[in-house]
């Protein structure tokens, strides 16, 4: 019961993230769509590890996804932060205007 | 030292050295130069010191946690040769750019890549790791793209570079594929693994052979063999010591030596020793016709080391590794020779063009009788290096190999004559009116010296060279030789005689050439490489055309882009599925 229930979280985490992923426009709720999905893989592996006796892997790799992460997120807010700041808006879109 | 410090040592110090040369920029070009010196030297001594541990103890693990596993390098007689010459002839090259690349500016880059070539070429040889092997062809490449288009601003130098880069890319996924074929067949990287299982006809004959081909055509590319050849003539753009140390002496060996590796477990496949002698062959002729057609002083050069790596296929697909191997060591000798003293003499007027040469040989002596030593030992006249280890290449020709094979090589040796001695006549003899010709410098000088005698005396070690890669290697069934069974084959072998001729009628055919030039159409001809060239440039311009035509697919657009991840996604997963 237990495993389906952490099946379903990782499914549901996953899932919420890449719909968000693929509907949003707005960078900030793209970094949280992006937490989201990380941290239903994050737990995808955390149960790999478990079910196939190889928790020490599993450990190292999530430390090492929570390093990967905090940092994207740190880059993409700070983006985030200096796009609304050149151009008065949080869209993805213009970031990309400011190459032009 | 013990073999466990030595062989990291071989790799890191010339890497922490670049490392040092990067960071001095230009400075103060006097330290630049003796810091690369002193680096190389004792990167030479090291290798040196490397050889005298050869069969102490063969394979040595490195532990660096659980995610790499154990890497595994191994210190044969195969690798520690191509050490020696990496090590040596780069400390050789180091010395020579002291004079050579005087006043230049990116010193700091120059001496940076070529250390961090030598490190590479060192690590390359000596790992048992087939996976690290990759990881250190690809370095190599990556330097020797660097140094092609090391003068930036010049715009066939940067065309020379991308296209070395794009072509040895065909070798690097050769490898990369056959490395991954290993993996699936055997679960290991290790070189050893592998050799024992092919050897006891534990994997299939279909796969080893896909694997066998994937490796010919990852040394045809790395080597520059047909129908890859045209990277190298271009790669001439490069500063002379870098084509004497990487374009001559070690990178382009890189190929010969994976073939010698794998051989015992690829010589039972059918038709893989064949296509070896083929692709060595056709590249052999076509590169001695184009070498006798060019004016390029270090285009010649260039197309005699294909035709001379030709050799070297043509020897192990007769089932020679010793012959290949000795030729290796010969070719690496007199090769970097012909470059350097090239260089010198390009240093002295200025030019590559040989129409525009001539009358060297009285201004400068001693680069001329260095140039006629390596020239001579090309064309396989005794007592030089290149004629043992030719002729050992020619009695196995005839041995094991067709007639038609012996007949072509027979016919080639008289080619190599003719571009040799038409070379030599156009550079040294004759007459020329320069006003002012800059000296050698005595850092050059030592240099050619050093070769030369290399050049003379390096055949002497044939004992020591045979017995130990016999030691070694185990499973590539090498004769112990010495001097006097060595000439004693080659002597009693008619084929000497016959070479020996044809070698006399080449140089006469080549004083008899008229000093008229070329027809243009064949100098056109010529310059485009009989037409590969064009094949070359038409497969790149339909890569940018598809290129072109599917970038519309590329939006920019966030959202898309995690359509297409999920899409692919879905893609792996139900491949995944089905091959269940």
């Amino acid at each position: 019961m237990i495993s389906k229930i952490i099946i379903f979280g990782i499914v549901g985490l996953m899932g919420i993230g890449i719909y968000c992923l693929m509907i949003t426009r707005n960078l900030p709720k793209v970094i949280v769509a992006l937490q989201v999905l990380i941290k239903g893989a994050m737990i995808a592996i955390i149960y790999a590890g478990d079910i196939s006796g190889n928790m020490d892997l599993a450990q190292s790799m999530a430390l090492t996804i929570i390093v990967a992460d905090t940092i994207v997120a740190v880059i993409g807010l700070a983006l985030a932060i200096q796009a609304r700041e050149k151009t008065g808006s949080s869209k993805i879109q213009s970031i990309s205007n400011l190459k032009k | 030292m013990s073999l466990e410090t030595l062989i990291p040592s071989l790799i890191l110090f010339p890497w922490l050295g670049s490392i040092l040369v990067w960071a001095m920029h230009d400075r103060n070009e006097k330290r630049i130069h003796m810091t690369a010196s002193v680096v190389s030297i004792i990167c030479a001594l090291v290798s040196i010191q490397l050889t005298f541990q050869i069969g102490n103890q063969k394979i040595v693990y490195y532990t660096f946690g659980a995610a790499l596993g154990e890497l595994s390098f191994s210190a044969d007689a195969m690798g520690v040769i191509l050490v020696l010459i990496a090590n040596v002839i780069g400390s050789l090259a180091v010395i020579f750019s002291m004079d050579y690349m005087q006043g230049e500016r990116n010193l700091s880059r120059y001496y940076a890549m070529i250390l961090l070539f030598i490190g590479a070429m060192s690590g390359l040889v000596l790992t048992a790791n087939i996976f690290i092997m990759f990881f250190f062809w690809e370095v190599t490449a990556l330097c020797s793209y660097q140094l092609i288009s090391f003068y930036n601003d010049d715009p066939n130098a940067v065309r020379g570079g991308l296209k070395a880069l794009l072509m040895t890319q065909f070798g690097g996924v050769g490898l990369l594929f056959a490395a991954l074929m290993i993996f699936n067949q055997v679960h290991s990287f290790d070189l050893n693994v592998f050799a024992e299982a092919a050897v006891n006809v534990d994997i299939e004959q279909g796969v080893l052979a896909l694997i066998g081909f994937s490796l010919i055509i990852a040394a045809a590319a790395k080597s520059s063999q047909f129908p890859f050849f045209t990277w190298l003539p271009d790669a001439m753009e490069a500063p002379t010591p870098v084509s004497a140390l990487i374009h001559a002496a070690t990178m382009v060996n890189a190929g010969i030596y994976l073939l010698s590796r794998f051989f015992p477990a690829f010589a039972a496949v059918p038709a893989w020793k064949e296509t070896m002698i083929w692709v060595g062959l056709i590249g052999i002729l076509l590169t001695s016709i184009l070498a006798i057609t060019t004016y390029d002083l270090k285009r010649v050069l260039a197309y005699s080391t294909v035709s001379q790596l030709g050799y070297m296929f043509v020897a192990i697909g007769s089932g020679s590794v010793l012959a290949g191997q000795f030729h290796l060591l010969s070719h690496a000798i007199f090769k970097a020779l012909l470059f350097l003293a090239a260089g010198a003499v390009i240093h002295a007027c200025g030019t590559r063009d040989m129409r525009s040469m001539g009358g060297f040989f009285k201004r400068t002596p001693f680069v001329s009788t260095s140039f006629l030593i390596g020239a001579l030992a090309l064309t396989g006249i005794p007592i030089l290096n290149g004629f043992w280890s030719k002729e050992l290449i020619l009695e196995s020709v005839h041995k094991e190999s067709s007639t038609l094979v012996l007949i072509l090589m027979l016919i080639s040796v008289g080619l190599t004559a003719i571009y040799t001695l038409r070379c030599f006549k156009m550079v040294f003899m004759g007459k020329n009116d320069y006003a002012h010709l800059h000296p050698s410098p005595p850092a050059m000088k030592t240099v050619l010296g050093i070769l030369s005698i290399g050049a003379l005396t390096s055949w002497i070690a044939i004992s020591w060279f045979s017995e130990s890669l016999k030691q070694t290697l185990p499973y590539h069934a090498i004769e112990s030789l010495n001097v006097t069974e060595m000439a004693h084959h080659i002597f009693s072998d008619p084929i000497t005689c016959f070479a020996l001729g044809i070698t006399t009628i080449g140089f006469l055919i080549a004083w008899l050439l008229p000093k008229k030039e070329f027809p243009e159409s064949l100098l056109k001809l010529s310059a485009n490489s009989f037409g590969f060239d064009s094949i070359t440039s038409g497969v790149v311009q339909s890569i940018i055309a598809s290129a072109e035509r599917i970038r519309c697919i590329q939006t920019g657009i966030l959202n898309w882009n995690i359509f297409g991840l999920m899409v692919g996604l879905l893609g792996v997963l139900i491949i995944l599925f089905m091959g269940r």
